[in-house]
């Protein structure tokens, strides 16, 4: 243990603990070194000049979510998957600015597509399931029950397949690279984790590439959108209308959407749009226990909307500056996501929006 | 609990070695924040930085049959970075002046002193003070105060990471911080 009461001034701005004291703030450092005060009164003036000189140097920590973090997890483990051993490097060049810009124009395109699709009977696509299975010679389910049928797969995924709805698959997925899957419906997948080969759901002109997680995906040939949901996990989706060539299985197109928990993607078939939205209800993707903890009193709101954010896997968007001194008190346990929203926004005055499947949240701060 | 860290570390570059990809996607989140806020310091290009992180981490999946030589990960990831970036920009700046002047590029730094100002209600003139002695500091003295306060290296891998000796690392920061001591030393006793 270092004897606190022999440092000097820059003793003290060298010292990595009294750093972190300053430069962290947290609780329980602050606790340690108040109590270390007290007991030595003398080294106030000391201590409050290293910690001035340490406040004089502090820098903001960087601008980066761990929602950008993952994304760029998701790029790496992509691109290494893509690459034969030994092949020189290469990234995937991604400028985010192109891809705000893409977004923008995403949300006119969809406008213009729900117009169109109101106003002409929707064409017919290339992507019926007889074109897409004729080649291939499939073990095949059909459900022409009332109920939901539960299939179990050769590597210990399983579907649960909805009535009126068609399964196609080559035994053993017959591709060493992946596991392939064919739907026209709709159906329930928990996969099986295994990164070597992906699990992909091709539903019309859609697939749906997975490496373990459990979600749903919804494609009737009569229907103008296909959805796919996330229940646990992460899934990445993409179009097969864009380029209609082959693609090989892990190749990774900036035209794909990364879904996560409590996302739902729908797909406009007419006009080959993705959107991304919130369910209705979000389920919880952490134990009920840690529910049960949601009981606040003069909480920091940055500590609330980061643990409804854990909770759900939904990304809260906020300024944090202006947000910075808000508290709440609220008891939020057995509440569903949005009424969750709906009693942290009214107690601080503020109001959110869904974007792009996220939460953003709009305030003018508290005082 | 640096032992405990690198021992983690290891473990995991052990995984790396074994072809364990969730490994690497592991210790890319594990050193995210840090390798992209090092990066920033470079250029403020989000896309540039991110890009270069990639390339890091990839060149490093390629080698991983040897990662487990790698005695502090952190300071070769820091170190990667800075090269990449630097690289990058040399070439975005010049393509024809190939002489490397690797020793000369500006090293960014954003101090947050509305904070301490907010806080301390220190006076106008004293946060002009401060503004004045900060932006007198040179960018080799910026970059040995972000090394030590927020990457947490010790003096040699400073030292090694900015091409200088331990007694330039120990001097630039000495005489950084000196100045910051006389200027608020000067505030406790005029108070």
């Amino acid at each position: 243990m270092k004897d606190f009461r022999l440092f000097d001034i820059m003793d003290f701005v060298m010292d990595e603990d009294f750093v972190r004291w300053v430069h962290e703030q947290r609780p329980e450092d602050e606790a340690a070194w108040q109590a270390w005060l007290t007991r030595n009164p003398d080294k106030h003036l000391v201590v409050a000049e290293a910690r001035n000189i340490l406040k004089s140097i502090y820098m903001a920590p960087p601008a980066i979510t761990t929602q950008e973090i993952e994304k760029e997890t998701e790029r790496l483990l992509q691109t290494i998957q893509q690459q034969p051993e030994q092949a020189p490097a290469k990234v995937t060049r991604m400028r985010s600015r192109t891809w705000y810009a893409a977004a923008a124009v995403l949300v006119v395109c969809l406008a213009g597509a729900l117009y169109y699709i109101n106003n002409t009977k929707s064409t017919k696509t290339s992507f019926t399931w007889e074109k897409v299975t004729a080649s291939r010679e499939l073990i095949e389910h059909v459900n022409t029950s009332a109920t939901a049928v539960t299939i179990p797969l050769s590597d210990g995924s399983s579907v649960s397949l909805a009535p009126g709805s068609r399964i196609g698959y080559a035994n053993r997925f017959d591709s060493a690279d992946t596991r392939d899957v064919y739907l026209s419906g709709e159906a329930f997948f928990e996969v099986t984790k295994n990164p070597d080969r992906p699990f992909r759901v091709f539903a019309n002109e859609i697939v749906t590439k997975v490496l373990g997680t459990s979600f749903t995906v919804r494609s009737f040939d009569n229907d103008t959108t296909i959805q796919v949901i996330v229940r646990t996990g992460k899934v990445t989706v993409y179009s097969q209308a864009v380029t209609n060539t082959r693609r090989s299985a892990t190749d990774h197109k900036p035209g794909e959407v990364i879904l996560t928990p409590n996302q739902q993607l729908v797909y406009e078939k007419a006009a080959h749009k993705f959107q991304k939205v919130l369910l209705d209800d979000p389920l919880l993707i952490v134990p009920q226990v840690t529910e049960q903890k949601m009981e606040y009193e003069e909480a920091s709101l940055v500590d609330v909307f980061n643990e409804l954010s854990k909770a759900y896997g939904i990304n809260v968007v906020y300024d944090s500056e202006l947000v910075g001194k808000c508290t709440v008190t609220a008891d939020l346990r057995n509440e569903t996501f949005y009424h969750k929203l709906d009693l942290i926004c009214s107690a601080i005055g503020a109001s959110y929006e869904v974007i792009d499947g996220q939460v953003v949240v709009q305030s003018n701060g508290c005082q | 609990m640096p032992e405990n860290d690198a021992q983690a570390d290891q473990i995991l570059l052990k995984q790396l070695q074994q072809s364990d990809a969730q490994a690497l996607a592991t210790l890319m989140k594990k050193y995210y924040t840090d390798l992209y806020s090092y990066g920033m310091r470079f250029a403020q290009d989000e896309a540039l930085v991110k890009d270069c992180i990639q390339e890091v981490f990839i060149s490093l999946w390629q080698r991983r049959e040897n990662v487990t030589t790698i005695l502090s990960l952190k300071y070769y990831l820091l170190r990667a970075v800075k090269n990449k970036m630097l690289k990058s920009l040399h070439q975005q700046a010049n393509k024809t002046d190939s002489l490397d002047n690797q020793d000369t590029y500006d090293f960014l730094q954003e101090y947050s002193i509305e904070r301490l100002i907010i806080e301390k209600q220190v006076s106008d003139e004293k946060a002009a003070a401060l503004r004045r002695t900060l932006t007198q500091l040179s960018p080799r003295q910026h970059e040995v105060i972000y090394l030590k306060f927020y990457q947490h290296l010790d003096h040699g891998q400073i030292a090694e990471l900015m091409h200088i000796s331990r007694q330039s690392v120990y001097n630039l920061l000495n005489e950084a911080l000196q100045k910051l001591r006389t200027l608020w030393h000067a505030e406790f006793l005029t108070k």
